[in-house]
């Protein structure tokens, strides 16, 4: 009999020397939606809670671990950090604090490529636990871009031209520097951008200042898509003749 | 050829582009009868149509159809949302949809006409009003004043301001804009607007009227 797998949570981008130290662990992405995971921190959260750290409590409450890694720093954010308190006293597993200041760029040729931006999502989600091999083309010339942190539900993606850049902290996690701000601030001169926040998140701020300086469209998602949320992605995207 | 509908949530509006009959019917008899359409826009559209165009698209359409200025700014009153499209030649200047902080309001106004047999044509808009976030919080406060022995068509009118500067703050207060929807045969609604803002009436077939350019261009509907 082999000793048992130490199953390790991790909360944002933690430093890729703190993932590794952690050997033949099984990594679990606490930020991403987990089979099975039950809403046990619903009373544990204000009601302006943003719906990921809603996921992550979730999740680590629906899933037995043996750690758990919390990136707190710039990159993340306060509900984040507050959460790493509330973990450790709610859990009887050791909660690891770090900090990922990494300025040491991986590249971002999922963004750039010319896939659905949907599975774009999907492959820079999965790229910590699950990093896959895919063929990627470049799309140079993107019809549309999507600005933001990664939903909660993914169906936002689906209105969008394939092809579009991927932009903001989803970009910035891809390029596993989730605390470059420069990075995470650009936006391309002339593409239809909409920008995109968890509803309660700060980033909204930003999100909706930078959809005013670049003619786009801010929005922000509680959850699950909401029929006027994607109505106006659809009318912003063909008004800006995205299709033609 | 074709019969396009608006599959509002209490109201179904349709027109038959053969006959260029239009009508009127409740939503709940839309589905009872299974009403069908060859192209739908509204709430209850999808398991209308094979085919289902988003109300921001038909409601800018159909204000292109019935607007000739290069500047339209049209905001629709629904039952349970309002919304808005603002475009000049073309471009969009802005947009917006809310499905919650205006949540009900329509449909509250309609509610109270029929539960305390109100004419609204017969009744003079309020100089006051009545906070109206949503119409169930709203409504709230009209009982509030008609207990405190506020007459109940003042206490309605305020209620209908309330919903008037809510929606007019949400354009961001042109001064001028082309009402779309039921509302618009509201006169008490429609005149519950800041008095010098121009309110132009385009009635409650924009969104179906928005449809048409969906047709192919010998007036049949694709999939």
């Amino acid at each position: 009999m082999g000793e048992k797998r130490r199953r390790v949570g991790f909360v944002g981008c933690p430093p890729e020397d703190v993932l590794k130290a952690q050997g033949v662990a099984e990594l679990v992405d606490l930020d991403n939606v987990i089979e099975g995971a039950r809403p046990r921190g619903e009373s544990l959260l204000p009601r302006t809670t943003c719906r990921i750290i809603r996921r992550i409590l979730d999740n680590a409450l629906s899933v037995e671990l043996d750690e758990i890694i919390v990136d707190e720093g710039y990159g993340k954010c306060d509900a984040a950090r507050g959460l790493a308190e509330l973990l450790e006293d709610l859990l009887d597993v050791p909660v690891i604090r770090t900090q990922n200041d990494n300025r040491q760029s991986a590249g971002t040729p999922i963004s750039d490529s010319a896939l659905p931006l949907l599975r774009k999502v999907e492959l820079i989600l999965d790229g910590f636990v699950n990093p896959q091999e895919v063929e990627l083309t470049a799309q140079p010339k993107p019809r549309a871009a999507m600005w933001g942190v990664p939903a909660a539900d993914f169906s936002i993606y689906e209105p969008f031209p394939d092809g579009t850049q991927v932009l903001g902290w989803t970009r910035c996690l891809e390029n596993r520097t989730p605390a470059e701000w420069e990075l995470e601030m650009y936006v391309p001169v002339g593409v239809p951008t909409v920008f995109f926040a968890q509803t309660f998140c700060p980033k909204n701020v930003v999100a909706q200042h930078l959809a005013r300086r670049h003619d786009g469209l801010h929005v922000d998602v509680d959850g699950v898509l909401s029929q006027p949320v994607r109505a106006k992605i659809e009318a912003f995207l063909r008004f800006k003749r995205v299709w033609d | 050829m074709a019969i396009l509908g608006d599959f509002g949530t209490t109201w179904t509006k349709l027109l038959d582009t053969d006959t260029g009959e239009r009508r009127v019917i409740a939503t709940r008899d839309a589905a009872a009868h299974g009403q069908r359409a060859d192209i739908a826009t509204g709430h209850n559209a999808r398991r209308r149509a094979p085919r289902h165009v988003n109300e921001l698209i038909a409601l800018a359409q159909g204000g292109q159809r019935l607007i000739e200025e290069p500047e339209l700014l049209v905001l629709d009153v629904g039952s349970r949302d309002v919304k808005y499209i603002h475009l000049r030649d073309g471009e969009l200047l802005g947009m917006d949809w809310t499905a919650t902080c205006g949540a009900l309001t329509g449909f509250t106004l309609e509610l109270l006409g029929n539960y305390y047999g109100i004419d609204y044509a017969a009744v003079e808009p309020s100089t006051k009003s009545v906070p109206v976030t949503c119409g169930v919080l709203g409504m709230e406060q009209l009982f509030e004043l008609v207990s405190e022995g506020v007459p109940v068509e003042e206490a309605v009118a305020r209620f209908a301001r309330g919903i008037a500067m809510n929606a007019y703050r949400f354009i961001g207060e042109p001064k001028q804009f082309c009402l779309s929807g039921g509302m618009c045969e509201n006169r008490l609604f429609h005149r519950s607007f800041p008095e010098e803002v121009e309110v132009r009436l385009l009635g409650r077939y924009v969104l179906v009227e928005g449809l048409i350019p969906e047709l192919t261009e010998d007036g049949r509907a694709t999939k």
